[in-house]
């Protein structure tokens, strides 16, 4: 398919991707297919999935560094697909993981560092749920199987 | 014992008259035939009768003393009179045979040649007889010549040309072949005379001298100007060749045109000598630039912290004396300093390894800039006035620092000269065509001026015409020298003429511009430049980066460390497009490590990424590093985390890239890294 304008990608992802990072990622499709970025899309979305669940256990047994090595884990990809909000969110685990606030501070308490990532875990579970659901839907238009 | 005795009665016999013997020496002295009996100690034993008669002089010149004083006596080229004879009785000895000794005597107007009879009994020598010979006078030939009154000049003139061994002589006729022949023709060209006699003598020429038409041009040039000179390769009868010296002489009799003379030498080790000598002063004077260029990078280092830590010095806190101090140490240290960097500029111009980079150059800007600068070390009461004419350009293509240097150079000298009074810079187009400008910049000052004899002197370098003793003004004296080089680089001049107002210079140069015709030509994107300029502008330089890079992908290796299924995907994908096909992706820094340590060689290159789990990427690093191996590191850092970036460069790798990883910007880091820094650094610069 012919690469979408940005007009177009917009009007699907507002303001969840990085344009310019996931068009790098579409442009290494071979013309007339999106084999390699919905492969990519979905082994993403198969890996978002399951840190999800990890850190869910994570932040049960309030194991701290997990949670951070999670959030680094997830936020590598995100980054790489563009996926702004989700990246975001993945770095405050990890930051909070690692008992620093924001802007690199240190936070001892840990209470406070696990109550902010029981937060930012609810709130980039449903930004990659927004996401996801665009995506799916960018891919579904080209292929049926894909977003079915 | 028999031959001692006799030995001992020949010793007496031939010094006794009275004995059985004096008979014998009676006969010699009685003999009519000029003889002389001489010891083998070359006194002179007995004179016949023949001496006294044909040479009219006294037996009591000759009994008793040297052979040699007795004959030669009184010449004042005696030492050169008596070699042959020396030679030929050395000769009779050896041989122990007779030799005749021609011409070697002269009385009265009459040459004598000697025989020369060493009288042996057993090994012994007892004595030599010299029998003189009268040498008919030859009769004058038609030129009226006589040598030695012995032989005619033809006669001397065939013998030296036949027998001259390391010339080649011979004469053409009038079309060019070959007449006669000698023996160091026959030597040097390697042609018997009867093969060569009647052969032409283009024959000696090769094949390249002959389609120029060479040989016939000669015999021309001969005819009309009466002689030719030349020298190239020669080629002897077994095709080898000498690097050969030729004259060729037109002879004529009576006017008469009769043929060439032609004198061949043999330069061929001469002219490698003067190859080598040639390629040996080459070889010093690269040297002596190396070594200056050397010396002076070696120097600029530790000056470069000598001078950092002599300013931590002067933030301390020091008494007056102390201050006063380190203040000398400061400034001496920036002239030094200056110094160097004068003999390095010096010794790239001389090798010609000066490199001239292609920028925007905005004259008006570098001028003010400079003079605002220069303000600051004016002499108070002098003041500094600037003219820039309008219509200088804002921007044109050229090297701005060079421009900078040179203006710097004149700018400085003006004010250092000028202790009241003004300087002045104008600036302005001399010239103007399609695709260029040259632009004038002119300095007047009202200083000391130049001294007219002085004037050759200026742009000679180590020249300071100020003299060394008034130490009032410093410089290594290259200061100009190089400026005017750099103005000659950028395709200008540069000049000096005096002030003609009052006392005091006029320096000015001038340098070729580029216009900017198309920005496309552009090496880098700027302000002015409209989007869509620098869009493609970018692209260009993109492609231009993409083409060399799938050039040169092929033949590298790469390792990427990297633990996210996701990213290696992508990384692997994006190695891909750029033409790498030999990577491997190792998913944590544990595995990179042990791939690199089983085969330290297989890669040129490793991608590191820095959080991974069971071995880190500056863990990973480190441990590469603990082996030894110096491969390239770039480090692929998570976005956001300040402090990352420094830390990797801490941590032993090279250079760092932040994720996600952007393929323009890993392309450019690739090409950094991989590719070699003669491109890179020509590239950025190259028009596209």
């Amino acid at each position: 398919m012919a690469l979408p304008d940005d007009k177009e990608l917009e009007a699907i992802f507002g303001d969840t991707i990085d344009l310019t990072t996931f068009k790098q990622i579409l442009e290494m499709d071979e013309p007339g297919d999106n084999e390699f970025s919905s492969s990519i899309v979905f082994g993403f979305f198969d890996q978002a999935e399951e840190t999800f669940a990890s850190m869910d256990t994570a932040l049960d047994a309030e194991d701290l560094e997990k949670l951070s090595e999670l959030g680094h884990f997830l936020k590598g990809s995100s980054a790489t697909l563009g996926l702004v909000k989700v990246r975001d969110g993945c770095e405050k685990i990890q930051r909070y993981g690692k008992q620093e606030n924001l802007d690199g501070s240190p936070e001892n308490d840990v209470k406070v560092c696990l109550e902010q990532i029981k937060k930012a875990l609810t709130a980039v579970k449903s930004d990659y749920e927004e996401v996801e659901t665009g995506l799916r839907n960018f891919y579904k238009d080209d292929d049926d199987e894909d977003g079915a | 014992m028999i031959s001692q005795g006799a030995a001992a009665a020949a010793t007496t016999g031939s010094s006794s008259t009275n004995s059985a013997g004096a008979d014998a020496a009676d006969l010699c002295d009685l003999s009519p035939v000029p003889t002389l009996v001489v010891s083998p100690a070359f006194r002179i034993q007995r004179v016949s009768k023949g001496v006294e008669d044909a040479w009219h002089r006294g037996r009591h010149e000759f009994l008793g003393k040297d052979l040699f004083t007795a004959l030669y006596g009184g010449s004042p080229l005696e030492r050169f009179d008596r070699i042959p004879l020396v030679r030929a009785i050395e000769e009779a000895v050896a041989t122990r045979n007779f030799r005749l000794c021609y011409a070697v005597y002269t009385a009265r107007g009459v040459t004598w040649s000697a025989r020369i009879i060493p009288i042996f009994r057993g090994d012994e020598m007892l004595s030599l007889v010299l029998d003189w010979d009268r040498v008919e006078p030859k009769t004058a030939d038609a030129g009226g010549e006589v040598i030695q009154s012995a032989l005619s000049v033809d006669e001397v003139l065939r013998l030296l040309i036949q027998t001259v061994k390391d010339y080649a002589i011979f004469l053409l006729d009038t079309r060019g072949y070959v007449a006669t022949w000698n023996t160091g023709a026959e030597l040097l060209k390697g042609y018997k005379r009867e093969e060569i006699v009647g052969k032409h003598f283009s024959t000696f020429y090769g094949e390249d001298d002959l389609q120029a038409g060479k040989p016939e041009d000669e015999l021309l040039t001969c005819l009309r100007e009466g002689r030719v000179q030349d020298e190239g390769w020669r080629y002897r009868k077994d095709g080898t060749r000498f690097w050969a010296n030729v004259i060729i002489t037109a002879l004529y009799r009576n006017g008469v045109h009769i043929g060439f003379g032609k004198v061949t030498r043999d330069l061929t080790e001469r002219r490698e000598a003067e190859l080598r000598l040639v390629a040996a002063y080459e070889e010093s004077a690269k040297l002596k630039n190396d070594f200056l260029a050397n010396m002076s990078h070696e120097i600029r280092t530790p000056m470069h912290g000598m001078l950092s830590a002599c300013t931590l010095l002067l933030d301390t806190k020091l008494d007056e004396d102390q201050r006063e101090t380190a203040n000398i140490i400061s400034e001496s240290g920036q002239i030094l300093l200056q110094v160097i960097n004068g003999i390095l500029d010096y010794s790239k111009l001389a090798s010609g390894n000066f490199s001239v980079n292609t920028d925007l150059v905005g004259v008006a800007s570098i001028i003010s800039s400079v003079v605002k600068n220069v303000q600051m070390t004016l002499v108070p009461g002098v003041y500094i006035k600037l003219v820039l004419a309008p219509g200088l350009p804002k921007s044109a293509q050229g090297d701005p620092l060079r421009f900078r240097q040179i203006f710097q150079n004149i700018i400085d000298n003006a004010v250092k000269f000028t202790e009241k009074g003004s300087v002045q810079v104008d600036a302005s187009i001399s010239a103007e065509d399609e695709t260029s400008y040259t632009i004038l910049t002119q300095v007047t000052d009202s200083g000391i001026g130049v001294p007219e004899d002085d004037v050759q002197n200026l742009f000679k370098p180590f020249t300071q015409l100020e003299k060394p003793t008034k130490k009032r003004f410093q410089g290594t004296g290259l200061g100009l020298s190089i400026a005017k080089s750099l103005a000659e680089l950028l395709g200008g001049q540069m000049g000096y003429r005096p002030n003609p107002e009052h006392s005091g210079s006029i320096f000015w140069f001038t340098v070729k511009l580029k216009k900017i015709a198309n920005f496309n030509q552009l090496g880098i994107p700027d302000m002015q430049l409209d989007q869509e300029a620098a869009k493609s502008q970018q692209d260009s330089e993109k492609e231009r980066m993409l083409r060399r890079i799938r050039e040169m992908a092929p033949h590298k290796r790469i390792l990427a460390a990297e633990d996210n299924l996701v990213n290696q995907k992508v990384l692997s994908r994006v190695l891909n497009s750029l033409g790498f096909q030999n990577f491997t992706i190792a998913s944590n820094g544990a595995e990179a490590v042990s791939l690199l340590s089983a085969s330290p060689n297989a890669y040129d290159l490793v991608l590191m990424d820095i959080s991974m789990p069971i071995m880190d990427g500056f863990e990973a690093t480190r441990k590469i590093r603990t082996y030894g191996n110096p491969i390239p590191i770039i480090a692929m850092t998570a976005y956001a985390l300040r402090g990352d970036n420094e830390t990797c460069l801490e941590k032993g790798m090279d250079d760092y890239i932040s994720k996600p990883v952007n393929i323009n910007k890993l392309l450019q880091k690739l090409l950094t890294w991989l590719d070699s820094p003669d491109w890179s650094k020509t590239g950025t610069s190259e028009p596209t």
